[in-house]
């Protein structure tokens, strides 16, 4: 794994994962993303443990994560980074098929920064991952003990 | 099952009845009745046989008034009649000159008279207290009845109870589901399309160069499906999100609305030339945000099957029913043929081809089923290119609370 990964996106389907590091490849920051299959994944890479024991103690600049999710779902990964006092300044963007208002008000509850619905066309697609990826990895200024951007 | 309860219940009322009878009135029978009168007179007799032999004079009339009445009281007129003649008979044989004769000599004419006398009267009071109990049975009787038809009734209404809230879970459960049903159409039908339109894309991208015209044209075709199935899902939602949304009513005024609707649809149609003639419209109770999506169906489909004509023509207005208001929305745009005129409110049901309009279906099936859930109606008129108009009804706002609470 990537030592200098700014961006940690958690994508169950791989279609998704692929398409996704395409639209980030065109601003050239797919080199910088870590790709978890599932929220567990997830949740170990953010404490450094199991496979991801011997990363950086550095948080991730932004989290991409997605809502459904097999063992740990999104909502569940949320509320257990925004509860912990280390983990909580870590922005984290919902990326998710669910217009579902339910979904919405339940992340936003639990302190999410920034919710964006996939759309279905695929430019629409392409271009607000870039506009995420941009946006979170480098122009927001992320929380200290997050992970620099490369010189 | 009811019907086999209320008859079993009603046999059990009235045996209680028969019960609670028997009891209070002790004697039924006519043999026990008139046996009573029999007895109670020898007893009479016996009794004063013995006071005059004891040399109490006189006191034989009253014993026998005394047997009449007990007879009278316990076992009614008959009886008492019966306890009568026994008892005239034994004064006239036992205690009147001459005695141990049946012969009545004229000076004690009197007595017998005195005698009958008292004892009809005692005889007529004991039948008025008869018939004032019978009234007063029959009332108990009545309201026994009644007691029971109460609580049978209130039975009848425990057992509707527990199945309105049974049917009520039920509904519950299938709504739930109906609900996750949506989600995950929501969630798991997006990802595949977004797939489908994504990799169409990158494959144009990739490979536009290598292909010929015909395949080209080809992923395009796959790319417009896979947007047009997009949209098609995202209206279904919202479709059956209307059925499930929560309404909250207030007082809406449909001027209003129709001026922020035309307002809006402006901005999109700059170079067209359409003629807006908007006449009062009346307050109404409702779900705004609904109400709005109804007028912005209801406008933006004029707008869009008047897009041939070199100056279109869009008129709202309403009339005034007795308990409602009607809402129409005139254009002189394409029109459709009446004998249609019943799939026009359905879900995906289109009456132009997809070259001629573009659209998915659902705006007007959305519209009626917003006004039926606001307790109104939905029609249509129309004529191939002479225009159409649509017309909604919505309760006026005086009964309009009543209604929509009937119908949500």
């Amino acid at each position: 794994m990537s030592e200098l990964a700014r961006i940690l996106l958690v994508e169950d389907d791989p279609r998704d994962v692929e398409l996704t590091l395409t639209a980030l490849g065109e601003y050239n920051l797919a080199n910088e993303v870590v790709v978890t299959r599932d929220g567990e994944k997830a949740l170990d890479y953010l404490y450094c443990r199991g496979e991801f024991s011997a990363r950086s103690q550095d948080n991730p600049a932004v989290m991409l994560l997605d809502l459904k999710l097999p063992k740990v779902n999104g909502l569940e990964v949320l509320q257990q980074i925004k509860s912990d006092e280390r983990l909580k300044l870590i922005p984290v963007v919902v990326l998710t098929s669910s217009r579902e208002e339910k979904d919405m008000v339940r992340s936003y509850k639990l302190g999410v920064n920034a919710y964006v619905v996939k759309p279905v066309d695929f430019h629409e697609f392409v271009n607000a991952i870039k506009e995420l990826g941009v946006f979170w990895a480098v122009i927001n200024e992320p929380p200290p003990g997050s992970v620099k951007k490369a010189p | 099952m009811t019907d086999r309860a209320e008859v079993s219940t009603g046999v059990g009322a009235r045996l209680t009845l028969a019960r609670w009878n028997i009891k209070s009135h002790g004697i039924r029978s006519a043999i026990l009745r008139y046996g009573l009168s029999v007895v109670s007179v020898a007893l009479g007799l016996g009794l004063s046989l013995t006071l005059q032999y004891y040399q109490f004079r006189d006191v034989e009339l009253p014993v026998f008034d005394m047997s009449i009445a007990l007879t009278t009281w316990y076992a009614g007129v008959g009886p008492s009649v019966l306890a009568i003649v026994l008892s005239t008979a034994c004064f006239n044989y036992f205690f009147a000159e001459p005695i141990y004769s049946f012969a009545v000599s004229s000076s004690d004419l009197p007595y017998f008279f005195v005698f009958i006398t008292w004892a009809v009267i005692v005889a007529s009071f004991a039948a008025v207290r008869r018939r004032i109990e019978e009234n007063l049975r029959q009332a108990r009787d009545h309201l026994q009845v009644e007691v029971e038809q109460r609580k049978r009734r209130e039975d009848e209404i425990r057992t509707l109870n527990k199945e309105l809230v049974m049917r009520a879970t039920e509904l519950e459960t299938s709504n739930n589901e109906l609900e996750s049903f949506a989600y995950s159409v929501s969630h798991d039908l997006r990802a595949p399309l977004r797939h489908v339109v994504g990799y169409s894309e990158l494959l144009q991208k990739q490979a536009s160069s290598l292909l010929d015209e015909k395949s080209r044209r080809y992923t395009r075709t796959i790319l417009e499906s896979a947007k047009r199935m997009g949209n098609l899902i995202d209206d279904l939602l919202a479709f059956s999100r209307i059925g499930r949304a929560e309404t909250k009513n207030t007082l809406v005024s449909l001027d209003q609305l129709v001026k922020e609707v035309v307002a809006e649809i402006r901005l999109d149609t700059g170079g067209r030339d359409i003629v807006w003639k908007i006449h009062p419209l009346p307050v109404c109770y409702g779900d705004r945000s609904m109400l709005r999506l109804v007028i912005g169906n209801l406008l933006s489909n004029a707008v869009k099957f008047t897009r041939m004509r070199a100056r279109a023509e869009i008129e709202i207005g309403c009339a005034d029913g007795e308990d409602e208001v009607e809402v129409f929305v005139r254009d002189n745009g394409a029109g459709f043929d009446m004998q249609y005129v019943d799939k026009l409110f359905g879900v995906f049901q289109r009456l132009h081809l997809p070259e001629e309009f573009e659209g998915t279906g659902i705006g007007l099936a959305t519209v009626r089923r917003i006004i039926h859930r606001h307790g109104g109606e939905v029609r249509a008129e129309a004529a191939v290119d002479q225009g159409a108009t649509l017309y909604f009804s919505l309760p006026k706002v005086q009964d309009a609370a009543e209604r929509t609470a009937n119908t949500l």
